[in-house]
């Protein structure tokens, strides 16, 4: 009789242990958001509701940052292993000695727009002449503007600029400024739609700015050869991919991974987004990235342009 | 001798943020050490004291809004019972909204230019004036009203002569209090949305990776606001010559 | 301290009737009756707690009491109001104001113009003629309480009620005071409220004592020769024993 229960707690306590560890420990990651979760990021939420990460083996951790400037800040200390960030401002930290390297691609067209409102004065960009800009992210922003305007025969000082902190759509839509610069077509255009006060976007590659990726992944340059990063991006891929050929679904998956985010807003920021997310996201168009740096150097941002493979490569 | 013992705190204050810098292992890009951020001065002087200047118009305007808005309302509040009654409530609540929930609404109606800074540094001065003014003008010594009321004086004589000058002291507490918060109101504003400024600069340099410039200007800040504090500290005790400081015998 | 130009108004006298306080349910008097002489000293003794400062308030219409039961009339008819002046224990002179404003103070209240020769003139009376300028801070005890005797005189009222107004002073600042309030307020109808039989024996023309709970006040005594009397006085000094016994007795 004793023996029989000793027996059976020993079993119970086994089957206990076993069933508390997964069959193999999945790797923690942590992944820092550029920005609050919004359908830019469909890849990523993808990849983890449909298990594409924990099928890679990978716990990874979404989170979005309090202030938008830190997770690159973060990553080049140690503290984060992945961010998504903005290839323009890659060029510029890099130059700032910030040990950061582009792994992958999110988002491989530009989604900055200039935005005026649709049945405002603003008809070309040589109207905005005396006008306020309204941007948020400073130094790049300016210089994509100034390019543009370059194009209407104007140039910054023709123009006041403020800076209104993301806080893009209030701005414009209560009329304090007349144009915002930093406005992401896909989801400020969509936001004014629905408030009843639509805008008309000028695109920066279509005014002379040569075009980038909007949202890349970076990683820390002395961590390139973490085995966690190529199965990362793998996963990305796979989640890209059932983003294509199905979209409805993943709409659903991204809405109920997200109750708060399922609105008109959101659903149609996913459709506008969907043609844009990088379908390979591991390559590197070498040429693009240097032709980007030429184009910030001319603007002043940057003073030197490093070798590219310091920065931005594409992993084996 | 007066100085010498700022001095050795500022020093002491710069040796400790080196060692910190120096220990932590802090990259520049989170925290640069004193000497970077000096350089980053250096370089451009003109700079910090072009947006130095138009934070410091803020906080003054603000100062002087603030300072004029409290006063009245005290005043009014200690003479008309209905009118504390209504006011207080208020008064609470602009003091425990917190500025950076108001901010963007605030400059959303107003606009982005000098006046949401200044109205945000006003909303952030009206309280501390306010109560402590008020609290003052309540707080009368008995002896002093109970002597005007055998003299017969009516009570807007006695609010003149003994209530307001009474309080004097308790406002100046406040504005003190006041100045030291001051700074805070019309940084929060620019950071709403602003073109000029130390915290558009602060958030210029951190957003193209200058950490030390933006270093360098909440130094700037901090530096306007210690000056500020000091100039209204003294201005007020100067202006209350007959508060007897306790301190005043000490060397 | 000699004479004083300031020419003291035709005397009145007051008579309190009926004069009812109660304070949280405790009943600190009621139906006292108080008669104050014309151009005379009237002394208040009792021990302290009994209610003299309050019946002292009552008079000068402080605290707002409700029930006005008290009557109180002047000799004259007239009303009371404004023509009392009022000195406490404390000198309550204004801090932001030097001596001299602080003397003036009666006429700054009122928003009248002050007389700054008079001002002068009871300064120099009350020996405050070089400290005219400097502020209270800088003061002793006995010449703030000076100051505020002064002040008292400015008002040039016929009818002055003091409270303890030298009692937080030392003893000999206390009778040098003492004699020059009872040269400069003479001819003035004074109620002067003291816990000090000696005080109350040398200054005042008659002397009440008043002692339990709800107090009641004595008969007046009315001491031989006029105030003010000698510390070294003989009848002085017996009374002071007499008083003493009542006061101690009285006591709880």
């Amino acid at each position: 009789m004793t023996n029989f229960r000793t027996f059976f707690t020993c079993l119970l306590l086994i089957a206990i242990t076993m069933i508390g560890q997964p069959a193999q420990a999945a790797e923690k990651m942590t992944v820092l958001l550029d920005w609050f979760v919004n359908p830019d990021h469909a890849p990523l939420i993808i990849a983890r509701e449909k298990g594409y990460f924990a099928a890679a083996g990978l716990d990874v951790e979404l989170t979005a940052p309090a202030d938008p400037n830190d997770p690159p800040k973060l990553v080049a200390a140690g503290k984060a292993d992945i961010a998504v960030s903005y290839q323009p401002q890659l060029h510029v930290q890099v130059e700032a000695g910030l040990p950061l390297v582009r792994i992958g691609t999110l988002v491989a067209t530009p989604l900055n727009s200039l935005v005026v409102l649709k049945d405002g004065p603003i008809k070309t960009i040589a109207d905005l002449k005396g006008k306020k800009v309204g941007y948020s992210i400073g130094g790049f922003e300016d210089a994509v503007l100034g390019k543009m305007l370059e194009g209407a025969g104007l140039s910054l000082k023709d123009v006041t600029l403020i800076n209104v902190n993301f806080s893009l759509s209030p701005s414009i839509i209560s009329g304090q400024v007349d144009a915002v610069i930093g406005a992401f077509r896909n989801f400020e255009l969509n936001q004014m739609d629905i408030v009843g006060k639509p805008g008309r976007a000028f695109y920066p590659e279509e005014q002379g700015v040569p075009s980038y990726d909007e949202l890349i992944l970076i990683a820390n340059k002395a961590r390139l050869n973490d085995s966690r990063l190529p199965r990362f991006l793998s996963a990305v891929e796979k989640a890209t991919q059932y983003l294509v050929n199905h979209p409805q679904e993943s709409w659903k998956l991204f809405a109920s991974a997200y109750k708060d985010l399922d609105d008109e807003l959101n659903k149609r920021a996913w459709a506008a987004t969907l043609p844009r997310f990088a379908l390979r996201p591991a390559a590197l168009d070498k040429g693009r990235y240097e032709r980007f740096a030429v184009f910030l150097k001319e603007q002043k941002l940057i003073k030197s342009i490093p070798a590219l493979d310091t920065y931005a490569i594409e992993l084996p | 001798m007066k100085l010498l013992r700022p001095a050795i705190i500022l020093i002491g204050l710069l040796a400790i943020w080196q060692v910190v810098v120096s220990l932590s292992g802090a990259p520049p890009y989170i925290l640069p050490g004193p000497w970077a951020v000096a350089q980053a001065w250096s370089q451009r002087p003109e700079l910090f004291l072009h947006h130095g200047t138009i934070t410091m118009a803020e906080i003054l305007l603000g100062l002087i809004f603030g300072l004029g808005l409290g006063v009245t309302s005290a005043l009014i509040m200690a003479y008309f019972r209905p009118a504390r009654q209504w006011l207080m409530p208020v008064l609470v609540v602009s003091q425990a909204v917190p500025v950076f929930a108001l901010a963007p609404v605030l400059v959303l109606w107003v606009g982005y230019g000098m006046a949401s800074k200044v109205v945000m540094a006003t909303l952030i001065i009206y309280f501390p004036v306010t109560a402590a003014f008020h609290d003052g003008l309540r707080r009368t010594e008995p002896g002093w009203l109970e002597l005007a009321r055998t003299m017969n004086g009516s009570r807007w004589a006695i609010l003149r002569h003994v209530r307001i000058p009474a309080a004097l002291p308790a406002l100046g507490s406040g504005l003190r209090v006041a100045t030291a918060v001051a700074p805070i109101g019309a940084i929060v504003g620019e950071w709403v949305g602003s073109s000029s400024g130390l915290g558009y600069l602060m958030l210029h340099a951190n957003a193209r990776m200058q950490i030390d410039v933006m270093f360098a200007a909440l130094a700037t800040l901090s530096l306007l606001a210690v000056t500020l504090y000091f100039s209204v500290d003294s201005a007020v005790r100067h202006a209350i010559k007959w508060q007897p400081d306790s301190h005043s015998n000490e060397p | 301290m000699n004479e004083t130009t300031v020419t003291p108004p035709i005397p009145i006298g007051l008579s309190v009737r009926h004069a009812r306080l109660a304070w949280h349910e405790q009943v600190l008097f009621d139906g006292l009756d108080l008669e104050l002489k014309a151009g005379q000293w009237t002394c208040l003794l009792g021990p302290s707690g009994v209610g003299k400062s309050m019946l002292l308030r009552l008079i000068l219409g402080l605290d707002g009491s409700q029930e006005n039961s008290e009557t109180i009339n002047c000799s004259d008819g007239l009303q009371l109001n404004g023509r009392v002046a009022f000195m406490a224990q404390q000198d309550f002179l204004f801090p932001w104001l030097n001596v001299l404003d602080n003397v003036l103070l009666g006429s700054r209240i009122r928003n009248a113009v002050g007389n700054r020769d008079k001002a002068m003139q009871l300064l120099a009376a009350t020996g405050l003629a070089d400290v005219s300028e400097a502020m209270p801070d800088t003061l002793s005890g006995g010449m703030r309480q000076r100051a505020a005797l002064a002040r008292t005189l400015m008002e040039d009222r016929p009818v002055v009620l003091m409270d303890e107004p030298f009692s937080a002073l030392d003893v000999i600042s206390r009778i040098k005071l003492q004699e020059l309030a009872a040269e400069l307020l003479n001819c003035r109808t004074v109620l002067l409220v003291t816990h000090d039989p000696l005080e109350a024996l040398r200054l005042g023309h008659s002397i009440h004592v008043m002692t339990g709970r709800p107090a009641t006040l004595g008969a007046a005594i009315v001491p031989d020769k006029l105030p003010p009397r000698p510390v070294d006085d003989s009848g002085v000094l017996e009374h002071q024993g007499e008083l003493l016994r009542q006061l101690a007795e009285a006591a709880p």
